[in-house]
């Protein structure tokens, strides 16, 4: 079992992830794939006169602020543009895709947080209207459902809040939080990174292996932006018993099968001197 | 500059007059965070712990 993330930033290669998809299930692996959207919401919030706001956490986490504008918008591009691309791509190619939502069939569930903290203008905020939270459940049995009837999951947020809302969740760390509940052996997270770099944005200077032992540190002390909330749901998988997270590219040829041979950032329990 | 009563402590408060809601100011007495949840008048209240957001 593999649990595929696949990132919305720009370069990221659908195409070569669903030719990907398709060679893997066709040789009978079970796979969920679960995508992100966020370069392509960036420009549609953009072209609907919503533009992208961001907030930064007290310690320093950017994420969007999502207000149910922002929401709808995201489900506009999540939901379905990409979603039913990646589906159509995967049909195209013999694969009998099914794209679906976190909400629905409460895929994913979990708190939405009522009230956050952000920093703006050297100002600490409690902002109350952003519609996020993380998730906590997955309905494993409508996954293995479709699994078993010969479907590919196809994932995406929002998840649904245990009060019946609508929210936008960390994409990585849902598909780690999958990943657990399906008892998945791998968990690939791609992007238009090669991986966790020493010195952004510096590609030569990739880490190839990390250890579980030193995901805080390497957080702390190489991983820029969001790369942080890669290894935080790579450090979460690994402690909900996955045994090997790839963080790895996804742009060009054949990025899941580069990633499965290991190339890109391997973060696993395997002791290993590079770091150490 | 308003001045309003900690409710931790019920030290003085200072609120500068560029505040907004939603801010969160400490207690210079008690540390204590409180959340600005007026301006006019100005009306402060413990803040909850509330999570980092980690939204995509």
């Amino acid at each position: 079992m593999i649990v595929i993330k696949v990132g919305g930033s720009e370069g990221v290669n659908l195409d070569a992830v669903c030719a990907d998809v398709a060679e893997l299930v066709g040789r009978g692996e079970r796979l969920v794939l679960v995508h992100g959207g966020s370069y392509l919401t960036n420009e549609v919030a953009t072209a609907l006169g919503h533009p992208p706001q961001f907030i930064t956490s007290p310690s320093g986490y950017t994420s969007r602020l999502t207000d149910r504008r922002t929401l709808e918008i995201f489900e506009m591009v999540y939901c379905g543009q990409v979603n039913k691309g990646i589906v159509e791509r995967l049909q195209a190619r013999g694969i009998n895709a099914i794209g679906l939502a976190g909400i629905d069939g409460k895929l994913w569930q979990g708190p939405r947080k009522e009230a956050i903290r952000a920093v703006e203008n050297g100002k600490t905020l409690v902002i109350r209207d952003n519609l996020t939270g993380k998730v906590e459940e997955v309905n494993v049995d409508l996954l293995n459902s479709l699994l078993d009837a010969g479907y590919v999951p196809v994932l995406t947020p929002p998840a649904l809040s245990y009060k019946g809302e609508a929210m936008n969740v960390d994409g990585d760390r849902a598909a780690a939080m999958t990943a657990n509940a399906l008892q998945a052996a791998t968990l690939l997270i791609l992007s238009n990174v090669p991986g966790v770099l020493r010195d952004f944005p510096d590609e030569a200077s990739l880490i190839r292996r990390i250890d579980v032992s030193e995901i805080e540190m390497v957080a702390q002390e190489y991983a820029q932006g969001r790369m942080r909330i890669k290894l935080l749901g790579a450090q979460e998988a690994l402690a909900g018993g996955v045994e090997q997270v790839v963080i790895g590219d996804a742009r060009g040829d054949n990025p899941i099968l580069r990633a499965l041979a290991g190339e890109g950032t391997i973060v696993s329990g395997q002791q290993v001197p590079e770091l150490a | 500059m308003a001045v309003v009563s900690c409710p931790e402590c019920g030290a003085d408060v200072e609120v500068g007059d560029d505040a907004i809601v939603g801010e969160i100011i400490v207690c210079p007495e008690c540390g204590a965070e409180l959340e600005v949840t007026g301006l006019d008048p100005v009306a402060v209240v413990l803040a909850a712990e509330v999570e980092e957001d980690w939204g995509e």
